[in-house]
Protein backbone atom coordinates (compact mmCIF):
# COMPACT_ATOMS: atom_id res chain seq x y z
CA UNK A 1 0.00 0.00 0.00
CA UNK A 2 2.62 2.35 1.20
CA UNK A 3 4.50 1.48 -2.10
CA UNK A 4 1.50 2.29 -4.18
CA UNK A 5 1.01 5.48 -2.90
CA UNK A 6 5.04 6.38 -2.99
CA UNK A 7 5.62 6.29 -6.68
CA UNK A 8 2.82 9.08 -7.47
CA UNK A 9 4.00 11.13 -4.13
CA UNK A 10 7.47 10.67 -5.64
CA UNK A 11 6.43 11.82 -9.18
CA UNK A 12 4.51 14.97 -7.51
CA UNK A 13 7.55 15.63 -5.27
CA UNK A 14 9.52 15.77 -8.16
CA UNK A 15 7.16 18.13 -10.69
CA UNK A 16 6.66 20.51 -7.91
CA UNK A 17 10.30 21.12 -7.01
CA UNK A 18 10.49 21.17 -11.03
CA UNK A 19 8.26 24.07 -11.71
CA UNK A 20 10.46 26.76 -10.37
CA UNK A 21 13.79 25.32 -12.73
CA UNK A 22 11.55 24.75 -15.92
CA UNK A 23 9.11 27.72 -15.65
CA UNK A 24 9.35 29.55 -18.93
CA UNK A 25 6.93 31.55 -20.66
CA UNK A 26 5.71 30.58 -24.58
CA UNK A 27 4.24 33.28 -26.54
CA UNK A 28 1.77 31.88 -29.16
CA UNK A 29 0.08 33.50 -32.57
CA UNK A 30 -3.11 32.44 -32.37
CA UNK A 31 -3.67 33.36 -36.13
CA UNK A 32 -7.65 32.68 -36.15
CA UNK A 33 -8.25 34.10 -32.66
CA UNK A 34 -6.40 37.80 -33.57
CA UNK A 35 -3.65 37.31 -30.81
CA UNK A 36 -0.99 35.86 -29.24
CA UNK A 37 -1.09 34.21 -25.79
CA UNK A 38 1.24 34.55 -23.29
CA UNK A 39 1.36 30.90 -21.66
CA UNK A 40 2.98 30.02 -18.53
CA UNK A 41 4.14 26.52 -19.08
CA UNK A 42 5.07 25.94 -15.19
CA UNK A 43 1.42 26.51 -14.70
CA UNK A 44 0.45 25.13 -18.35
CA UNK A 45 -1.87 26.86 -18.84
CA UNK A 46 -2.28 30.48 -20.43
CA UNK A 47 -2.01 33.24 -18.42
CA UNK A 48 -1.87 36.67 -20.88
CA UNK A 49 -4.02 37.37 -24.12
CA UNK A 50 -2.37 40.57 -26.06
CA UNK A 51 -4.72 40.84 -28.95
CA UNK A 52 -3.06 41.35 -32.71
CA UNK A 53 -5.09 41.36 -35.68
CA UNK A 54 -3.78 40.39 -39.22
CA UNK A 55 -3.69 37.03 -38.60
CA UNK A 56 -0.34 36.82 -36.48
CA UNK A 57 1.83 34.13 -38.02
CA UNK A 58 5.70 34.53 -37.09
CA UNK A 59 7.66 35.22 -34.24
CA UNK A 60 11.18 36.10 -33.05
CA UNK A 61 12.92 37.21 -30.01
CA UNK A 62 15.09 39.80 -29.35
CA UNK A 63 18.76 38.99 -28.34
CA UNK A 64 17.78 40.47 -24.57
CA UNK A 65 14.57 38.53 -24.51
CA UNK A 66 12.45 41.55 -23.95
CA UNK A 67 11.04 42.35 -27.12
CA UNK A 68 8.67 40.11 -29.76
CA UNK A 69 8.28 40.74 -33.32
CA UNK A 70 5.48 39.45 -34.64
CA UNK A 71 4.50 39.19 -38.62
CA UNK A 72 0.81 39.71 -39.53
CA UNK A 73 0.80 38.72 -43.26
CA UNK A 74 -3.14 40.11 -43.71
CA UNK A 75 -2.11 43.50 -41.72
CA UNK A 76 1.19 43.69 -43.61
CA UNK A 77 2.94 44.68 -40.44
CA UNK A 78 4.98 43.20 -38.05
CA UNK A 79 4.49 44.07 -34.57
CA UNK A 80 6.22 44.87 -31.65
CA UNK A 81 5.76 43.30 -28.30
CA UNK A 82 7.29 44.66 -25.10
CA UNK A 83 7.17 41.28 -23.11
CA UNK A 84 7.44 42.13 -19.34
CA UNK A 85 4.18 44.54 -20.46
CA UNK A 86 2.58 42.40 -22.04
CA UNK A 87 1.79 44.77 -25.16
CA UNK A 88 1.96 46.19 -28.57
CA UNK A 89 4.41 49.00 -28.51
CA UNK A 90 4.96 49.72 -32.01
CA UNK A 91 4.21 48.04 -35.51
CA UNK A 92 5.92 48.41 -39.08
CA UNK A 93 4.29 48.23 -42.40
CA UNK A 94 5.70 46.47 -45.00
CA UNK A 95 4.39 45.25 -48.52
CA UNK A 96 3.68 41.45 -49.40
CA UNK A 97 3.28 38.98 -47.16
CA UNK A 98 5.04 39.17 -44.35
CA UNK A 99 5.28 35.90 -42.26
CA UNK A 100 9.05 34.23 -41.36
CA UNK A 101 10.95 36.25 -39.23
CA UNK A 102 14.13 35.85 -37.35
CA UNK A 103 16.74 37.97 -35.30
CA UNK A 104 20.18 38.87 -35.72
CA UNK A 105 21.62 37.56 -32.48
CA UNK A 106 24.52 39.99 -32.64
CA UNK A 107 22.86 43.27 -33.81
CA UNK A 108 19.29 42.53 -33.06
CA UNK A 109 18.53 43.39 -36.56
CA UNK A 110 15.15 41.65 -38.07
CA UNK A 111 14.85 39.42 -41.05
CA UNK A 112 11.15 39.51 -42.53
CA UNK A 113 10.33 37.32 -45.53
CA UNK A 114 7.87 37.87 -47.99
CA UNK A 115 5.65 35.26 -48.83
CA UNK A 116 4.19 36.65 -51.89
CA UNK A 117 7.70 37.02 -53.48
CA UNK A 118 11.46 36.51 -53.23
CA UNK A 119 12.56 39.31 -51.33
CA UNK A 120 13.46 39.31 -47.33
CA UNK A 121 13.22 42.82 -45.25
CA UNK A 122 15.93 44.22 -43.33
CA UNK A 123 14.32 45.95 -40.04
CA UNK A 124 16.41 47.93 -37.59
CA UNK A 125 15.33 48.49 -34.13
CA UNK A 126 14.80 52.10 -33.57
CA UNK A 127 13.14 54.54 -30.69
CA UNK A 128 9.67 54.09 -32.83
CA UNK A 129 10.09 50.51 -32.83
CA UNK A 130 11.07 49.47 -36.01
CA UNK A 131 12.37 50.89 -39.27
CA UNK A 132 13.18 49.20 -42.61
CA UNK A 133 16.58 49.37 -43.74
CA UNK A 134 17.07 47.41 -46.71
CA UNK A 135 15.55 44.87 -48.94
CA UNK A 136 17.75 41.19 -50.18
CA UNK A 137 16.63 39.26 -53.32
CA UNK A 138 15.93 35.71 -52.49
CA UNK A 139 14.39 32.08 -54.08
CA UNK A 140 10.98 32.28 -54.65
CA UNK A 141 8.32 32.32 -51.51
CA UNK A 142 10.95 32.55 -48.56
CA UNK A 143 9.68 31.30 -45.55
CA UNK A 144 11.62 29.81 -42.34
CA UNK A 145 14.82 31.68 -41.80
CA UNK A 146 17.59 31.69 -39.25
CA UNK A 147 21.50 33.83 -39.10
CA UNK A 148 24.00 32.04 -37.51
CA UNK A 149 25.16 32.40 -33.91
CA UNK A 150 28.68 34.33 -35.68
CA UNK A 151 26.50 37.29 -37.33
CA UNK A 152 28.06 36.21 -40.45
CA UNK A 153 25.22 34.70 -42.46
CA UNK A 154 21.67 34.30 -43.20
CA UNK A 155 19.83 31.73 -44.48
CA UNK A 156 16.51 31.65 -46.12
CA UNK A 157 14.46 28.53 -46.62
CA UNK A 158 12.79 29.18 -50.50
CA UNK A 159 9.42 26.97 -50.84
CA UNK A 160 8.66 27.56 -53.85
CA UNK A 161 12.55 27.13 -55.05
CA UNK A 162 13.20 24.17 -53.37
CA UNK A 163 16.40 25.86 -52.31
CA UNK A 164 18.18 27.63 -49.41
CA UNK A 165 19.34 31.32 -49.75
CA UNK A 166 22.69 32.14 -47.98
CA UNK A 167 23.17 36.08 -47.70
CA UNK A 168 26.30 37.00 -46.90
CA UNK A 169 25.34 39.70 -43.84
CA UNK A 170 28.50 41.88 -44.40
CA UNK A 171 27.42 42.48 -47.92
CA UNK A 172 23.55 41.99 -47.89
CA UNK A 173 23.65 39.86 -50.85
CA UNK A 174 22.55 36.30 -51.55
CA UNK A 175 26.10 34.39 -52.46
CA UNK A 176 24.54 30.73 -52.91
CA UNK A 177 21.21 28.85 -53.29
CA UNK A 178 21.94 25.22 -51.93
CA UNK A 179 19.38 22.54 -53.42
CA UNK A 180 17.21 20.57 -50.98
CA UNK A 181 14.09 18.75 -51.16
CA UNK A 182 10.60 19.72 -52.13
CA UNK A 183 8.89 23.21 -50.52
CA UNK A 184 11.28 23.53 -47.69
CA UNK A 185 9.28 25.61 -44.75
CA UNK A 186 10.90 25.99 -41.43
CA UNK A 187 14.83 26.33 -41.22
CA UNK A 188 16.22 25.83 -37.97
CA UNK A 189 20.48 25.98 -37.20
CA UNK A 190 22.04 24.20 -34.75
CA UNK A 191 23.17 26.49 -31.45
CA UNK A 192 26.88 26.05 -32.81
CA UNK A 193 25.58 27.47 -36.14
CA UNK A 194 27.58 24.67 -38.20
CA UNK A 195 24.20 22.53 -39.22
CA UNK A 196 20.90 23.74 -40.87
CA UNK A 197 17.49 21.62 -41.00
CA UNK A 198 14.67 22.61 -43.54
CA UNK A 199 11.27 20.54 -42.97
CA UNK A 200 10.37 19.95 -46.92
CA UNK A 201 6.53 20.03 -47.20
CA UNK A 202 5.90 18.20 -50.36
CA UNK A 203 9.19 15.59 -50.34
CA UNK A 204 8.31 14.38 -46.58
CA UNK A 205 12.12 14.73 -45.45
CA UNK A 206 14.32 17.25 -44.04
CA UNK A 207 17.28 18.39 -45.53
CA UNK A 208 20.58 18.66 -43.35
CA UNK A 209 22.91 20.94 -44.38
CA UNK A 210 26.65 21.81 -43.76
CA UNK A 211 26.47 25.48 -43.06
CA UNK A 212 30.43 25.70 -43.84
CA UNK A 213 30.78 23.60 -46.97
CA UNK A 214 27.08 25.00 -48.01
CA UNK A 215 25.70 22.36 -49.03
CA UNK A 216 23.45 19.35 -48.26
CA UNK A 217 24.82 16.52 -46.31
CA UNK A 218 21.86 14.19 -45.55
CA UNK A 219 18.17 13.51 -46.14
CA UNK A 220 15.70 12.01 -43.05
CA UNK A 221 12.54 10.72 -43.76
CA UNK A 222 9.68 12.19 -41.85
CA UNK A 223 5.57 12.22 -41.65
CA UNK A 224 3.60 13.95 -43.87
CA UNK A 225 4.10 17.22 -44.87
CA UNK A 226 6.81 18.20 -42.30
CA UNK A 227 6.74 21.95 -41.19
CA UNK A 228 9.59 22.86 -39.05
CA UNK A 229 12.32 21.22 -37.13
CA UNK A 230 13.56 21.61 -33.57
CA UNK A 231 16.84 20.28 -31.44
CA UNK A 232 17.07 19.19 -28.09
CA UNK A 233 18.74 16.21 -26.48
CA UNK A 234 20.98 15.30 -29.60
CA UNK A 235 18.01 14.87 -31.45
CA UNK A 236 15.96 16.43 -33.94
CA UNK A 237 12.27 16.86 -33.73
CA UNK A 238 9.81 17.28 -36.85
CA UNK A 239 5.96 18.40 -36.68
CA UNK A 240 4.54 16.57 -39.15
CA UNK A 241 1.31 19.07 -40.18
CA UNK A 242 -0.70 16.09 -42.07
CA UNK A 243 0.41 12.46 -39.89
CA UNK A 244 -0.27 14.49 -36.73
CA UNK A 245 2.72 13.25 -34.89
CA UNK A 246 6.44 14.60 -34.22
CA UNK A 247 9.22 12.23 -36.22
CA UNK A 248 12.40 12.12 -33.93
CA UNK A 249 15.75 11.64 -35.29
CA UNK A 250 19.06 11.24 -33.99
CA UNK A 251 21.83 14.08 -35.14
CA UNK A 252 24.67 11.97 -35.40
CA UNK A 253 23.36 9.38 -37.67
CA UNK A 254 20.58 10.99 -38.67
CA UNK A 255 18.43 8.09 -38.70
CA UNK A 256 15.06 7.79 -37.22
CA UNK A 257 14.39 7.70 -33.39
CA UNK A 258 10.69 7.30 -32.89
CA UNK A 259 6.98 9.37 -34.10
CA UNK A 260 5.23 11.03 -31.07
CA UNK A 261 1.18 11.03 -31.85
CA UNK A 262 0.79 14.70 -31.05
CA UNK A 263 -2.81 16.53 -32.33
CA UNK A 264 -4.64 17.82 -35.53
CA UNK A 265 -2.51 19.61 -37.94
CA UNK A 266 1.36 20.24 -35.69
CA UNK A 267 2.89 23.52 -36.46
CA UNK A 268 5.28 25.37 -34.26
CA UNK A 269 7.86 23.91 -32.25
CA UNK A 270 10.64 24.35 -29.69
CA UNK A 271 13.10 22.86 -27.41
CA UNK A 272 12.80 24.44 -23.38
CA UNK A 273 15.93 25.95 -22.12
CA UNK A 274 16.48 22.76 -20.16
CA UNK A 275 16.95 21.03 -23.09
CA UNK A 276 14.56 18.32 -22.30
CA UNK A 277 10.83 19.66 -22.85
CA UNK A 278 9.50 20.07 -26.43
CA UNK A 279 6.21 22.31 -27.06
CA UNK A 280 4.15 21.71 -29.98
CA UNK A 281 1.78 23.95 -31.15
CA UNK A 282 -1.40 21.94 -32.85
CA UNK A 283 -2.90 24.30 -34.98
CA UNK A 284 -5.93 22.29 -35.64
CA UNK A 285 -7.07 20.84 -32.08
CA UNK A 286 -5.94 24.52 -30.72
CA UNK A 287 -3.09 23.02 -28.05
CA UNK A 288 0.49 22.85 -26.99
CA UNK A 289 1.57 19.52 -26.48
CA UNK A 290 4.40 18.87 -24.19
CA UNK A 291 7.00 16.28 -25.30
CA UNK A 292 9.99 14.46 -23.22
CA UNK A 293 12.58 14.73 -25.36
CA UNK A 294 14.21 11.78 -23.67
CA UNK A 295 11.46 9.69 -23.75
CA UNK A 296 9.93 10.96 -26.24
CA UNK A 297 6.91 10.51 -24.78
CA UNK A 298 4.27 13.20 -24.51
CA UNK A 299 3.99 15.00 -20.59
CA UNK A 300 1.01 17.30 -21.14
CA UNK A 301 -1.48 18.96 -23.01
CA UNK A 302 -2.18 23.06 -22.57
CA UNK A 303 -5.31 24.90 -23.85
CA UNK A 304 -4.35 27.86 -26.59
CA UNK A 305 -6.59 29.99 -28.90
CA UNK A 306 -7.90 29.43 -32.15
CA UNK A 307 -5.31 28.85 -34.64
CA UNK A 308 -1.86 28.44 -33.13
CA UNK A 309 1.30 28.44 -35.41
CA UNK A 310 4.02 29.88 -33.14
CA UNK A 311 6.39 29.71 -36.01
CA UNK A 312 9.32 30.62 -35.14
CA UNK A 313 11.34 31.35 -31.93
CA UNK A 314 8.39 31.58 -29.03
CA UNK A 315 10.08 30.52 -25.95
CA UNK A 316 11.45 32.64 -23.18
CA UNK B 1 -17.71 14.98 -85.82
CA UNK B 2 -18.87 12.04 -84.25
CA UNK B 3 -19.84 12.04 -81.02
CA UNK B 4 -16.27 10.88 -79.68
CA UNK B 5 -14.47 13.34 -81.71
CA UNK B 6 -16.52 16.24 -80.12
CA UNK B 7 -15.93 14.51 -76.59
CA UNK B 8 -12.11 14.21 -77.57
CA UNK B 9 -12.05 17.89 -78.31
CA UNK B 10 -13.82 18.65 -74.95
CA UNK B 11 -11.10 16.99 -73.14
CA UNK B 12 -8.05 18.94 -75.15
CA UNK B 13 -9.93 22.19 -74.48
CA UNK B 14 -10.46 21.18 -70.67
CA UNK B 15 -6.86 20.20 -70.69
CA UNK B 16 -6.12 23.23 -71.85
CA UNK B 17 -7.74 25.53 -69.36
CA UNK B 18 -6.20 22.98 -66.48
CA UNK B 19 -3.27 23.57 -67.83
CA UNK B 20 -3.23 27.56 -68.03
CA UNK B 21 -4.57 27.13 -64.21
CA UNK B 22 -1.30 24.81 -63.27
CA UNK B 23 1.28 27.08 -64.99
CA UNK B 24 -0.28 30.41 -63.32
CA UNK B 25 -0.62 28.25 -60.54
CA UNK B 26 3.47 27.13 -60.36
CA UNK B 27 4.11 31.03 -60.85
CA UNK B 28 2.38 31.72 -57.44
CA UNK B 29 2.91 30.99 -53.53
CA UNK B 30 1.46 27.12 -53.39
CA UNK B 31 -1.33 28.77 -51.09
CA UNK B 32 -2.41 31.85 -48.96
CA UNK B 33 -0.44 32.38 -45.42
CA UNK B 34 -3.45 32.27 -43.42
CA UNK B 35 -4.94 28.63 -43.08
CA UNK B 36 -8.77 28.27 -42.02
CA UNK B 37 -10.55 26.42 -40.08
CA UNK B 38 -14.32 24.92 -40.31
CA UNK B 39 -16.18 22.59 -37.90
CA UNK B 40 -19.46 21.27 -39.22
CA UNK B 41 -21.06 18.93 -37.04
CA UNK B 42 -24.82 16.97 -37.24
CA UNK B 43 -27.02 15.08 -35.16
CA UNK B 44 -28.03 11.21 -37.41
CA UNK B 45 -30.94 9.17 -35.90
CA UNK B 46 -28.90 5.64 -36.24
CA UNK B 47 -26.37 4.10 -34.18
CA UNK B 48 -22.72 5.48 -34.79
CA UNK B 49 -21.62 1.80 -35.96
CA UNK B 50 -23.90 2.67 -38.80
CA UNK B 51 -23.02 5.78 -39.33
CA UNK B 52 -19.50 4.62 -39.55
CA UNK B 53 -20.64 1.91 -41.80
CA UNK B 54 -21.05 5.26 -44.73
CA UNK B 55 -18.70 7.16 -43.40
CA UNK B 56 -15.72 5.30 -43.00
CA UNK B 57 -16.11 3.39 -46.47
CA UNK B 58 -13.96 5.27 -48.48
CA UNK B 59 -14.72 3.04 -51.65
CA UNK B 60 -18.24 5.01 -52.23
CA UNK B 61 -18.30 8.76 -51.31
CA UNK B 62 -21.69 9.37 -52.80
CA UNK B 63 -23.05 10.99 -50.35
CA UNK B 64 -20.70 13.71 -50.46
CA UNK B 65 -22.15 16.49 -51.54
CA UNK B 66 -21.68 16.61 -55.86
CA UNK B 67 -19.44 13.27 -55.63
CA UNK B 68 -20.90 11.03 -58.40
CA UNK B 69 -18.21 8.09 -59.06
CA UNK B 70 -15.47 7.19 -56.32
CA UNK B 71 -12.16 4.87 -56.90
CA UNK B 72 -9.69 3.66 -54.43
CA UNK B 73 -6.15 3.07 -55.06
CA UNK B 74 -4.65 0.81 -52.50
CA UNK B 75 -6.35 -0.90 -50.02
CA UNK B 76 -5.03 0.67 -46.82
CA UNK B 77 -7.96 3.66 -46.22
CA UNK B 78 -4.95 5.23 -43.67
CA UNK B 79 -2.60 5.99 -46.80
CA UNK B 80 -4.37 4.92 -49.99
CA UNK B 81 -5.85 7.17 -52.93
CA UNK B 82 -9.20 7.87 -53.66
CA UNK B 83 -10.46 9.81 -56.58
CA UNK B 84 -13.88 11.50 -56.66
CA UNK B 85 -15.80 12.21 -59.88
CA UNK B 86 -18.11 15.23 -59.55
CA UNK B 87 -20.99 16.21 -61.06
CA UNK B 88 -19.06 19.03 -63.18
CA UNK B 89 -16.56 16.16 -64.66
CA UNK B 90 -13.99 17.17 -62.66
CA UNK B 91 -12.02 15.08 -60.63
CA UNK B 92 -11.25 15.75 -56.73
CA UNK B 93 -8.56 13.46 -55.22
CA UNK B 94 -8.02 12.85 -51.40
CA UNK B 95 -5.56 10.38 -49.91
CA UNK B 96 -5.47 9.07 -46.47
CA UNK B 97 -3.62 10.85 -43.35
CA UNK B 98 -5.10 8.46 -40.56
CA UNK B 99 -7.75 6.15 -40.17
CA UNK B 100 -8.65 4.93 -36.94
CA UNK B 101 -12.13 1.89 -36.93
CA UNK B 102 -12.00 1.55 -32.94
CA UNK B 103 -12.60 5.51 -33.07
CA UNK B 104 -14.70 5.48 -35.93
CA UNK B 105 -12.28 8.88 -37.13
CA UNK B 106 -10.50 8.94 -40.60
CA UNK B 107 -8.67 11.90 -41.93
CA UNK B 108 -7.40 12.96 -44.93
CA UNK B 109 -6.14 15.70 -47.47
CA UNK B 110 -7.41 16.22 -50.91
CA UNK B 111 -4.04 16.67 -53.68
CA UNK B 112 -5.84 17.61 -56.25
CA UNK B 113 -9.01 19.94 -56.82
CA UNK B 114 -10.18 22.80 -59.16
CA UNK B 115 -11.26 25.74 -57.14
CA UNK B 116 -14.49 25.81 -59.63
CA UNK B 117 -15.58 22.92 -57.51
CA UNK B 118 -14.02 23.36 -54.22
CA UNK B 119 -11.94 26.86 -53.66
CA UNK B 120 -9.66 26.00 -51.38
CA UNK B 121 -6.00 24.94 -51.46
CA UNK B 122 -3.86 22.22 -49.65
CA UNK B 123 -7.02 21.04 -47.63
CA UNK B 124 -7.51 18.53 -44.91
CA UNK B 125 -9.99 17.12 -42.86
CA UNK B 126 -10.92 14.90 -40.14
CA UNK B 127 -14.17 13.10 -40.32
CA UNK B 128 -15.37 11.11 -36.57
CA UNK B 129 -18.63 9.89 -35.43
CA UNK B 130 -19.14 9.62 -31.61
CA UNK B 131 -22.15 7.71 -30.12
CA UNK B 132 -24.82 9.88 -28.13
CA UNK B 133 -26.80 6.94 -26.46
CA UNK B 134 -27.89 4.00 -28.81
CA UNK B 135 -29.54 5.20 -31.45
CA UNK B 136 -28.17 8.28 -31.80
CA UNK B 137 -24.27 9.83 -32.70
CA UNK B 138 -23.08 12.75 -33.61
CA UNK B 139 -20.73 13.07 -36.97
CA UNK B 140 -18.32 15.72 -36.98
CA UNK B 141 -16.38 17.27 -39.79
CA UNK B 142 -13.28 19.14 -39.09
CA UNK B 143 -11.74 21.20 -42.56
CA UNK B 144 -8.36 22.73 -42.68
CA UNK B 145 -7.49 24.83 -45.79
CA UNK B 146 -5.95 27.91 -47.39
CA UNK B 147 -8.17 30.02 -49.91
CA UNK B 148 -8.66 29.33 -53.52
CA UNK B 149 -6.38 31.85 -54.65
CA UNK B 150 -2.93 31.56 -53.57
CA UNK B 151 -1.96 35.17 -54.17
CA UNK B 152 -1.92 38.29 -52.70
CA UNK B 153 -5.10 40.54 -53.30
CA UNK B 154 -7.53 37.51 -54.87
CA UNK B 155 -10.51 37.72 -56.32
CA UNK B 156 -13.96 38.03 -54.48
CA UNK B 157 -15.31 34.28 -55.23
CA UNK B 158 -11.71 33.01 -53.59
CA UNK B 159 -11.03 35.28 -50.84
CA UNK B 160 -10.64 33.91 -47.49
CA UNK B 161 -14.07 34.63 -46.62
CA UNK B 162 -16.18 33.56 -49.84
CA UNK B 163 -13.51 30.53 -49.97
CA UNK B 164 -14.82 30.04 -46.14
CA UNK B 165 -17.85 30.33 -47.16
CA UNK B 166 -18.56 27.75 -50.30
CA UNK B 167 -16.58 24.74 -48.17
CA UNK B 168 -18.79 25.17 -45.23
CA UNK B 169 -22.21 25.01 -47.35
CA UNK B 170 -20.56 21.75 -49.32
CA UNK B 171 -19.44 20.13 -45.92
CA UNK B 172 -22.97 21.02 -44.53
CA UNK B 173 -24.90 19.47 -47.28
CA UNK B 174 -22.74 16.76 -47.50
CA UNK B 175 -23.44 15.81 -43.85
CA UNK B 176 -27.38 16.19 -44.86
CA UNK B 177 -27.05 13.79 -47.65
CA UNK B 178 -25.56 11.67 -44.79
CA UNK B 179 -28.14 11.77 -42.72
CA UNK B 180 -30.77 11.61 -45.33
CA UNK B 181 -29.14 8.37 -46.45
CA UNK B 182 -28.83 6.76 -42.99
CA UNK B 183 -31.76 7.76 -41.50
CA UNK B 184 -33.84 6.55 -44.45
CA UNK B 185 -32.17 3.33 -44.72
CA UNK B 186 -34.09 2.44 -41.10
CA UNK B 187 -32.52 1.34 -38.27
Amino acid sequence: MSHRLGLPLFFLTVLLTAVPTFAQEAYVTAQLAGEVAVVDLGQAKVIAHIPLDGAPAGIALSPDRRTAYVTRPEGQSVAVLDLDARKVTASLAVPGGPLGICVDPQTGTVYVADWYASRVFVLAPAPEGLKQTGEIAVGKSPSGLAVTPDGRSLLVANREADSVSVVDLATARESQKIAVGQHPFGLTLSADGRRAYTANVTSNDVSVIDVAARREIGRVKTGDRPYVVALAGGRGFVTDQYSNTVTAFGLDDLKPAGTIDVEDHPEGIAAAKDGKTLYVANWGDNSLSVIDAGTLKVTGKIAVPDGPRAFGDFLR
Amino acid sequence: MTRHGENTMRRIVFAGIALTTLVAGVAQAQHAPTRRKIVEAIEIDAAADKVWAVVGNVKDSSWVERVVGTREDGDDPAVSTRTLTLGSGRTLVEKGRRYDAARRSLAYYITSNDVRDLPAGDYSATISVQPEGTDRAKVEWNAAFYRGYPNINPPPELNDENSEKAVRAWVHASLENLKARVEKGGS
